[in-house]
């Protein structure tokens, strides 16, 4: 009973906090729809409809979480071990770029194009990672300076090589700037049809799963958080990874090796979020379309996520899947109530001002603790003051 | 000759009006610095700054009153950031980002209830900031050419750089703040208010962010455009960093930032292409901060 | 005549679940010197620390010149004209000495700093109390005894008439500390009341007026100086004479840990020079001297977690200078850090992954790098039963342990690896008897067992009871060589200056 109570309360603690985030963000965000002069209840209804309201939608909202899930692992892995890097969207945008550059020009079957598209995604997600930790490592850089900029410098980059490199041969259009459309068995397929068999076809589940249809990416993405929770949590690397995070003092005094332990995170954290890049251009755009993951902000919504699960690669899922929600929910609310999915960033914000204390601790347990505290106070001065040393 | 040194002053221009906005952002994040408040939120402070500054300017055509609330922006930008920091225990990388990422949503959002669009609102009968045209220079040719087309506030952003070293460094108010970020557990031992001062100092400070963003929007283009601020923010905090937060250190530092984002303007009809040229401020921000950290590492190693 | 400046009536404090004072009561006369000694641990600080302001009482009442008071920040406190030397200094390093002592009431010329009337001030100050500075030195220049100095000129510029010292010698060298009782007594004679919370009753005996003994947060005894003494007084603080222990002679083997002409060089000084020591089995060896004359940086190249920049290391035999931490640890080396949070354990980790640290490579804890988390679990909880520690669940906090314990714990985790030699600094700082004497015992078991044991520690008795042998570091040096029983305390004293033996 008392482990289950105990188990309980850990719950409380790891789902609270996010949970009253998200809750005041929205909030927050009614204000806002009510100050622009629309039905808040309405405007709402429709972004829930919107995000999860039947098979399509929820379609959509899996299909957008992928990359935001990978973002999210890449910040998970980084992040819980002490390095603070937001390099995710530089090394998506490479991953995005080559993979769509190699499964267009290499010759070959469907299946070794994307083989190959994924591994050099990997490969120069990893490489630009290890870049920013490099740049620490050796000349002291901080993370925050070398990853922003570096962000910056991989968008410019892959502008100009999709305007004037490897632009797609077949456009005509000057003002689309993108690189050619991979060819049918060179992009990722897609899983439809849930629940459609004759029996269940018209049950309810039936018919809410009868327009789902998500590429194989999103589920990509999940094997993806299994293999990182494994990782992370039942590994020795994990194990060495978490300590460098909480004391990189006490990882050193151990005998981990830091210089070792940098460059593994960057790595793999850099492969995540490559991944997460060519996942984008195999599930869904099929080519590498100038500012595809800048203006939309997928490795930092991955990184809001990240924040909110508190940096467990299954929160993180969860999490994203939920933020993809918030996102495909806004597209909706902007199509029939004209109020912009940019609201959905503002909420992002709030969300991330909200995790960076501790609101739960603030509010529930500091008076929970000075309760019991008068309270054993009490009972020690009525008790001949026994100290319990 | 004549046309050389002309083009020279120019880049020379270019440099000083590239520089201000850095500046100014730079001597905000030296007081922060200096009081100990890690504040990444820099870059959204500016984008708010800049982008109600323009609305107010758009609506009300009081360049005054614009600035005012430029600076009233950055203000509370600031002190939204200060409060969650020192008040709230907020983690300071988390709570900076979280700005920058709700300015982001937040001025597009606005763009686009107000304007409309989603990218670049300009109205060509909109005044911007007043130009200083100093009597007898304007005629000289070269000197002329690199004092031109500044604004009233790019000459106040090289005032307030002194002006912040006099207050930093020689008043009481200015000692108070730097012994706090040396040892802030030493001050509140001796019953100073300890997050006050840290709070109140770098709010206000979060003024000069709101100069910043007048200067990005109504400096010498009167327009807004969606992430007008383009790392500005961060670019600020590297040089911060190379100057160790002293406000004449900064006037070298975002000088150096100014010349390399004049650099990409100036090298506009050469070769390079304008994506490559855009990356150059960039670039040579994390170059600065490696040189410079490598070097500084090696003379303390001798 | 004897007019009472402050009494405290009854005061409790408690910490969590622990009682740090209880029901104490205690005066200060006009123009006194008071000492307040007892064990750490003993609540000794903490009284003073409510009195200026510094931690709310539980329970009680404060009277300063027979008016109640409350405070609630030191500043409270010092408006009623109290001031402490804490243990840490609380100084602002990048400023000068003027800067530091004239901090919140600055001599301003309109809203700007008079620098010129501030070092005059400062300088009268220092001559009228004859405390020797120089007004615009920097503090990261000046040594300890000179930081002290300036932490008492603060409290005079404060003009205040109640000083509390707290443990003001801990930091000192011995001549350090006879210049600082001549200024306590100084103080006293130009009418000021003080407050000396020590553990050092030579320190007592030497400057007190009257003595109030502390054990377990209550006051035991009160006595005046002329009507007892040490022998006294330290039965009263431990509560029974202490054990002498009883300590075999040493059977030295063969050499395990050995330095030859270890140097650090760094921002041009030299921090290590020409160091020559030797570890063998079956001995402790003891590395005396005043904090910061290399020890720290003497422990991290002795363990790898510092390339030294000339000489070697050998360890079991072997060539280890510039081995990795792991290379030094699975070569026989286990280490407890003389900072235990900083190094030695990840607070916000759990006790199992604190103990794991190290050994997350033994096979009965890793197959193929996954670990075993059920053996991990038992194994801790092994840990704590066998060393005694008193802790909760093994998913719970290292940082929720109190200090002693969490330290039984990385003692624990760091003889158990088994390894033929030890390096323990300052393993029992900041820690209660019972924990201390447990972790002695601890380390004589290893000793028994042929290891061999470096034992750095600041705190002299530490040194003299537990060591074989005893090192000398001064400014980065071996300033001498001893084995037990050749030198005694006070002479030890005189080396750890860079004096010779008398």
């Amino acid at each position: 009973m008392n482990k289950f109570k105990k188990f309980g309360s850990k719950f409380l603690e790891a789902l609270g906090q996010p949970f009253v985030a998200i809750l005041i963000s929205l909030g927050i965000g009614a204000i806002i729809i009510g100050l622009s002069g629309k039905d808040i209840l309405a405007s709402y209804g429709v972004m829930l409809k919107g995000a999860f309201g039947d098979g399509y939608y929820l379609s959509a909202t899996l299909q957008r979480s992928t990359a935001l899930i990978m973002g999210g692992l890449a910040v998970c892995i980084a992040w819980r071990s002490g390095y603070e890097a937001m390099g995710g969207e530089g090394q998506m945008i490479f991953g995005a770029l080559v993979s769509a550059l190699i499964s267009y020009y290499m010759p070959g079957p469907g299946v070794l194009k994307i083989l190959v598209g994924l591994a050099g995604a990997s490969l120069v997600g990893a490489v630009y990672s290890v870049l920013s930790g490099w740049l620490w490592e050796k000349f002291n850089v901080t993370f925050i300076i070398s990853t922003l900029m570096l962000n910056y410098i991989a968008n410019y980059i892959a502008s100009y090589l999709t305007t004037y490199i490897v632009k797609d041969p077949q456009s005509r259009d000057i003002n689309s700037i993108q690189t050619g459309k991979l060819i049918e068995e060179a992009r990722f397929g897609k899983v439809g049809g849930l629940f459609q068999s004759e029996g269940l076809k018209n049950t309810p589940l039936g018919l809410y799963f009868k327009d789902f249809n998500v590429h194989w990416g999103f589920f990509f993405s999940l094997i993806c958080a299994v293999l990182v929770y494994i990782l992370l949590k039942k590994t020795k690397f994990g194990y060495q990874s978490k300590m460098n995070g909480l004391n990189s003092r006490f990882a050193l005094y151990g005998g981990i090796n830091a210089h070792r332990m940098l460059y593994l995170v960057m790595i793999l954290s850099g492969i995540a979020a490559g991944l997460g890049g060519a996942f984008e251009v195999y599930g869904s755009k099929y080519r590498y379309i100038d500012q595809m993951i800048f203006s939309t902000g997928y490795a930092w919504s991955g990184m809001v996520g990240a924040l909110l699960a508190n940096f467990d690669p299954f929160g993180t899922v969860l999490a994203c899947i939920l933020l993809a929600g918030l996102n495909t929910g806004g597209s909706a609310m902007q199509r029939s109530a004209g109020i912009p999915v940019e609201t959905v960033n503002m909420l992002e914000g709030i969300i991330m001002l909200l995790m960076s204390v501790k609101l739960l601790h603030l509010i529930v347990i500091r008076h929970k603790v000075r309760r019991e505290d008068r309270k054993k106070t009490e009972e020690l001065i009525k008790n001949g003051k026994e100290a319990e040393a | 000759m004549n046309l050389s040194l002309n083009y020279l002053a120019s880049v020379f221009n270019s440099t000083l009006r590239y520089m201000t906005p850095i500046l100014l952002v730079c001597l905000c994040a030296g007081v922060c610095s200096k009081a100990r408040v890690f504040n990444i939120g820099l870059e959204g402070t500016l984008l708010m700054s800049a982008f109600f500054a323009f609305l107010t300017q758009y609506f009300t055509r009081n360049i005054v009153l614009a600035v005012l609330v430029g600076m009233i922006t950055g203000m509370a930008g600031t002190f939204i950031i200060a409060f969650f920091i020192v008040k709230l225990n907020g983690e300071p990388m988390i709570v900076g980002m979280a700005v920058n990422k709700f300015a982001q949503g937040l001025t597009t959002f606005l763009l686009q209830m107000i304007f409309h669009t989603k990218g670049t609102v300009s109205d060509t009968s909109m005044k911007g900031l007043t130009k200083v045209t100093i009597p007898g220079i304007k005629d000289i040719p070269v000197i002329g050419t690199m004092f031109g087309n500044l604004t009233v506030v790019d000459y106040l952003a090289f005032a307030l750089s002194i002006i912040m070293f006099i207050v930093m460094y020689r008043t009481v108010i200015g000692f108070r703040i730097r012994c706090i970020g040396i040892n802030p557990e030493a001050a509140s031992s001796l019953g100073i208010r300890v997050p006050t001062y840290q709070i109140i100092s770098t709010t206000l400070s979060g003024s000069f962010i709101g100069l910043a963003g007048c200067l990005l929007s109504l400096g010498s283009v009167t327009m807004f455009m969606q992430n007008i601020s383009a790392a500005r923010g961060y670019v600020a905090l590297a040089a911060n960093n190379l100057c160790f937060g002293h406000p004449i250190g900064a006037l070298a530092s975002s000088a150096l930032f100014g010349f390399t984002t004049a650099l990409a303007q100036v090298l506009q009809n050469s070769a390079l292409k304008q994506q490559l040229l855009n990356c150059i401020p960039y670039i040579s921000t994390i170059l600065a901060m490696a040189v410079f950290n490598y070097a500084n590492a090696r003379k303390r190693r001798k | 005549m004897t007019e009472k400046i402050f009494e405290m009536r009854h005061i409790d404090k408690l910490y969590g679940s622990l009682l740090a004072n209880d029901d104490v009561s205690i005066h200060l006369n006009q123009g006194e010197i008071l000492c307040l000694v007892g064990e750490n641990g003993a609540g000794k600080s903490t009284i003073m620390k409510i009195l200026y302001g510094l931690e709310p009482p539980t329970d009680g009442e404060i009277y300063v010149k027979g008016e109640k008071v409350h405070f609630h920040t030191p500043s409270d406190a010092m408006a009623k004209g109290i001031g402490m030397v804490q243990q840490h200094f609380m100084l602002f390093e990048n400023m000068t000495v003027a800067e530091n002592i004239v901090f919140k009431n600055e001599i301003r010329n309109g809203l700007f700093m008079d620098r010129k009337r501030t070092i005059e001030t400062v300088k009268a100050l220092s001559e009228k109390y004859g405390l020797k500075i120089d007004p615009e030195a920097k503090i990261e220049d000046c040594p300890v005894g000179l930081r002290q100095r300036v932490e008492i000129l603060k409290i005079l510029y404060q003009s205040a008439e109640i000083i509390i010292f707290d443990e003001p010698s801990a930091v000192l060298t011995p001549l350090e500390v006879e210049s600082l009782l001549d200024t306590i007594k100084s103080l006293a004679a130009s009418g000021k009341s003080i407050v000396l919370i020590t553990h050092k009753l030579q320190e007592v005996m030497a400057v007190a007026d009257r003595i109030y003994v502390m054990r377990a947060g209550q006051v035991v005894a009160e006595r005046l100086r002329s009507e007892t003494d040490t022998n006294e007084l330290a039965y009263l603080m431990v509560g029974h004479h202490p054990a002498l222990r009883d300590i075999s002679a040493p059977k030295p083997g063969e050499v395990l840990l050995e330095s030859k002409k270890l140097s650090l060089h760094y921002e041009g000084r030299d921090i290590l020079k020409d160091i020559d020591l030797h570890v063998n089995a079956g001995e402790v060896v003891g590395i005396a001297g005043v904090s910061g004359n290399g020890q720290t940086e003497l422990e991290l190249c002795l363990t790898g977690l510092q390339k030294p920049t000339g000489g070697q290391v050998f360890l079991m035999g072997k060539d280890v200078t510039n081995a990795s931490v792991k290379e030094h640890r699975e070569g026989g080396l286990a280490y407890i850090s003389e900072d235990r949070y900083l190094w030695g354990s990840a607070g916000e980790g759990s006790l199992a992954e604190n103990v794991l640290m190290a050994k997350e490579n033994r096979a009965e804890f890793n197959r193929h790098g996954f670990l075993n988390q059920a053996a991990i679990n038992n194994y801790t909880k092994e840990l704590i039963r066998r060393f005694n520690v008193k802790a909760g669940d093994t998913d719970q906090k290292i940082r929720e342990l109190s200090g002693g314990n969490a330290q039984k714990l990385i003692t624990a985790r760091e003889i158990m690896m088994d390894t033929p030699v030890l390096i323990c600094c300052e393993p029992t700082r900041g820690i209660d008897i019972g924990a201390m004497e447990f972790i002695h015992d601890q380390i004589l078991e290893k000793r028994e067992q042929g290891c061999g044991v470096l034992l750095v520690s600041s705190e002299l008795s530490e040194i003299m009871t537990l060591s074989d042998r005893i090192y000398v570091l001064f400014e980065g040096k071996i300033a001498g060589e001893f084995k037990r029983g050749s030198i005694d305390e006070k002479e030890l004293g005189m080396v750890m200056l860079g004096g010779k033996r008398e």
